[in-house]
């Protein structure tokens, strides 16, 4: 592999996913990714669904194993490591690890049903890293204010709308302070009428500095917060930029294709 | 009015006791067992999982009087020497093992994947996750069928009078060999079975009531 | 090893015949059992209300007492009003009233399930209400709560072990005394264990096929 060659020093990628091939049985989904995503920067991956895109994003913290290639965060191999010229799954406790510095937004929230809100953000704190209650209290609260979701950290999960979940589980991605945040089509099991105040949450994210890999279908908000955005179709990178260029002026005719789907949506 | 059960009475009462001390130590161990076991079949490797698998088939798929019948007879020709009352209070944990492990193995799949998908994304590990995210779930989603096994297990007990262990049952029979009055006795017994297992019968319904509605 | 064999040869017409006892048993139980659960669900279904509540309490009664007791109340009950019938015949109604009992739990759980759509729609159509039950709601309820009914038949094989307990040569009493008049215990329960794994695991197995024949068709 050509990519093993270069060198891995570029200390501003936070991400950075080289050669990514996956495949389930017969079907390849992922047929070699290249991205890689610098310290404060907000990349925004568009595609139609079955492009492989969230697929992709669920290999960044190693929920799906891949077959070739390399991903990095922060330098820190995630999933496999090389030993001795072989290709080895790491330990579960490396894992452990490295996701503690990889923050995930489910679309389905994944909200722990039987804790309470603030319980649900105290959780990675309290359990993973050990911390004592009271100061892990604190942050959650100042996280959920962060949300506003404040005046509920005694409601438990099922009681909320989907948006209030949803932010909740934002600021539990947030309470173990990952070097990145991934969201994966965070907004589209929501009622059209809640995703307004969770791309809220998430723009205020970005403009703090949060380092972001959003898979969305929220053509404004890749328009208006991204750095980059990364179109994906086939399970290949078909074109990448800053979106005020390739939005507008797509190279190719599968992006155009998508856009002019997508944005008469939107209207 | 019936002069043979009034007399009775307090015989079978004493019995009943027995039946209910039985009941409570094989509901319990049984249970801890249980669950104990459909944790251990949901983290273990291949070969445990197909020995708890195996286990599972072999126990519900046979009665439990011929466990009952296998408690009693095989300790001694392994040269230990337990009364009736302990053979069949281990026969029974043991039956009623396999069936709260199945119980428990289903609730905890029927734990959504998505739980642990964010559980790990936090950076817990396995044993951590199983603890705090997916064991309170799944117990929850376990006390009705729990209930359920406990109810057939506590009727089961009777059983135990056929292997020789004195219980209710047993002391049912005894009397109405002296009296020979079938029906007073046999339906007072029934009645006595009914006083204590109706309370946990309305529990579990409750709850499958309950459960119907959540999901 | 040859412990085994010479056990095995010596003692399989006997195990072969406490087979047949038990089947037979079963064979003759479980039918008798879901159509005492049919006729146990007619009350509700055509709303007489005071049989309604007397199969209730009779569900419950079943339900919350041991069927060993049961049997006992037969068996040793009936000779008394002059009724000798055989243990088998006791057993088989024993097994049957309970289990109908359980089953008729079941049917009706399921009928519950079933939308007040399917009785407005088989009465839309100008059915009386005993043709909407045998046409329109029986069927589907069953289909329904097969793999209810199918755990329950199983439960209810298993319950045929009871018997023994009333003098008839089953498979559990034969492994009974076996053991007694061998003394191999564990040789015993092994082949006593294996035929009603047979008998479970083939049931269990062709009303799997049931079940998956009837989804396929309505699902």
């Amino acid at each position: 592999m050509n990519q093993a060659a270069a060198p891995i020093s570029q200390s501003d990628d936070i991400v950075a996913i080289r050669g990514l091939r996956k495949s389930y049985s017969t079907l390849e989904v992922l047929k070699g990714i290249d991205i890689s995503v610098k310290r404060g920067e907000v990349v925004v991956i568009l595609g139609p669904s079955g492009s492989g895109k969230s697929t992709m994003l669920r290999c960044v913290n190693f929920l799906e194993n891949f077959d070739q290639g390399t991903i990095t965060v922060e330098g820190r191999p995630v999933g496999y490591k090389m030993v001795n010229g072989t290709r080895r799954p790491v330990s579960e406790v490396d894992n452990a690890s490295l996701r503690q510095h990889v923050g995930m937004v489910f679309q389905s929230y994944n909200l722990f049903p039987h804790r309470t809100v603030l319980q649900n953000v105290m959780m990675g704190p309290v359990k993973v890293k050990g911390m004592d209650n009271s100061k892990a209290r604190d942050i959650a609260m100042k996280l959920l204010a962060k949300v506003g979701m404040e005046h509920k950290a005694d409601a438990y999960p099922g009681r909320l709308s989907g948006g209030q979940q949803q932010r909740v589980a934002i600021a539990r991605a947030l309470a173990m302070e990952p070097s990145v945040m991934l969201f994966d089509e965070v907004t589209s099991a929501l009622d059209p009428e809640l995703v307004g105040e969770v791309l809220k949450v998430m723009r205020e994210l970005a403009e703090e500095g949060m380092t972001m890999i959003v898979v969305t279908h929220e053509m404004g908000f890749a328009r208006g917060v991204a750095d980059r955005v990364v179109f994906m179709d086939g399970g290949v990178v078909v074109e990448q930029g800053p979106p005020e260029e390739i939005m507008t002026n797509p190279q190719t005719d599968r992006f155009r294709g998508f856009l002019s789907r997508h944005l008469s949506h939107e209207g | 009015m019936f002069p043979v059960l009034q007399s009775n009475l307090p015989y079978l009462l004493q019995g009943a006791v027995y039946t209910v001390i039985l009941s409570a130590i094989v509901v319990s161990c049984g249970t801890a067992l249980g669950v104990g076991i459909g944790v251990l079949a949901s983290v273990g490797g291949a070969i445990l999982r197909s020995i708890i698998t195996a286990y599972i088939f072999l126990f519900r798929g046979v009665p439990v009087l011929v466990i009952m019948f296998l408690g009693f007879y095989s300790f001694p020709a392994l040269g230990l020497r337990l009364d009736a009352y302990t053979a069949v209070a281990i026969s029974m944990i043991v039956y009623v093992g396999a069936f709260v492990a199945e119980a428990t193995r289903g609730a905890i799949a029927g734990v959504p994947t998505g739980q642990t998908e964010a559980a790990k994304s936090l950076g817990m590990r396995k044993g951590k996750m199983m603890r705090e995210i997916v064991l309170p779930q799944a117990m929850r989603l376990v006390i009705a069928p729990v209930l359920n096994i406990s109810l057939m297990a506590i009727k089961q007990t009777s059983y135990a009078s056929i292997v020789g262990a004195w219980e209710l049952s047993f002391a049912a029979r005894e009397v109405v060999e002296r009296t020979l009055a079938a029906f007073q006795i046999f339906l007072g017994v029934m009645l006595i079975y009914f006083i204590i297992c109706y309370p946990l019968s309305l529990a579990a319904r409750a709850l499958d009531k309950r459960l119907a509605f959540d999901s | 090893m040859d412990a085994f064999v010479i056990f095995f040869t010596r003692y399989l017409p006997a195990f072969a015949d406490g087979f047949l006892i038990t089947a037979g048993v079963a064979a003759l139980a479980a039918p008798a059992a879901l159509i005492w659960a049919i006729v146990l669900i007619i009350p509700r279904l055509a709303q007489w209300t005071w049989a309604s509540r007397l199969v209730d309490a009779y569900v419950e009664v079943m339900r919350n007492s041991p069927l060993l007791v049961q049997m006992y109340l037969l068996y040793f009950g009936l000779p008394l009003l002059g009724l000798f019938w055989s243990s088998i015949v006791c057993g088989v109604i024993a097994i049957a009233s309970q289990h109908g009992a359980f089953l008729s739990e079941i049917l009706r759980s399921g009928i519950q399930s079933l939308s007040q759509r399917q009785w407005e729609a088989g009465s839309a159509i100008g059915m009386r209400r005993f043709a909407v039950i045998r046409l329109v709601i029986l069927p589907q309820a069953f289909i329904k709560v097969l793999p209810a009914l199918g755990n329950q038949l199983i439960v209810l094989v298993k319950d045929t072990s009871l018997v023994s307990a009333i003098g008839v040569m089953d498979l559990t009493l034969t492994g009974k005394m076996t053991i007694e008049r061998s003394g191999a215990s564990f040789e015993a329960f092994i082949a006593v264990a294996f035929f009603y794994l047979i008998l479970t695991s083939t049931l269990g197995l062709v009303l799997r096929i049931i079940e998956v024949r009837a989804a396929r068709r309505y699902g």
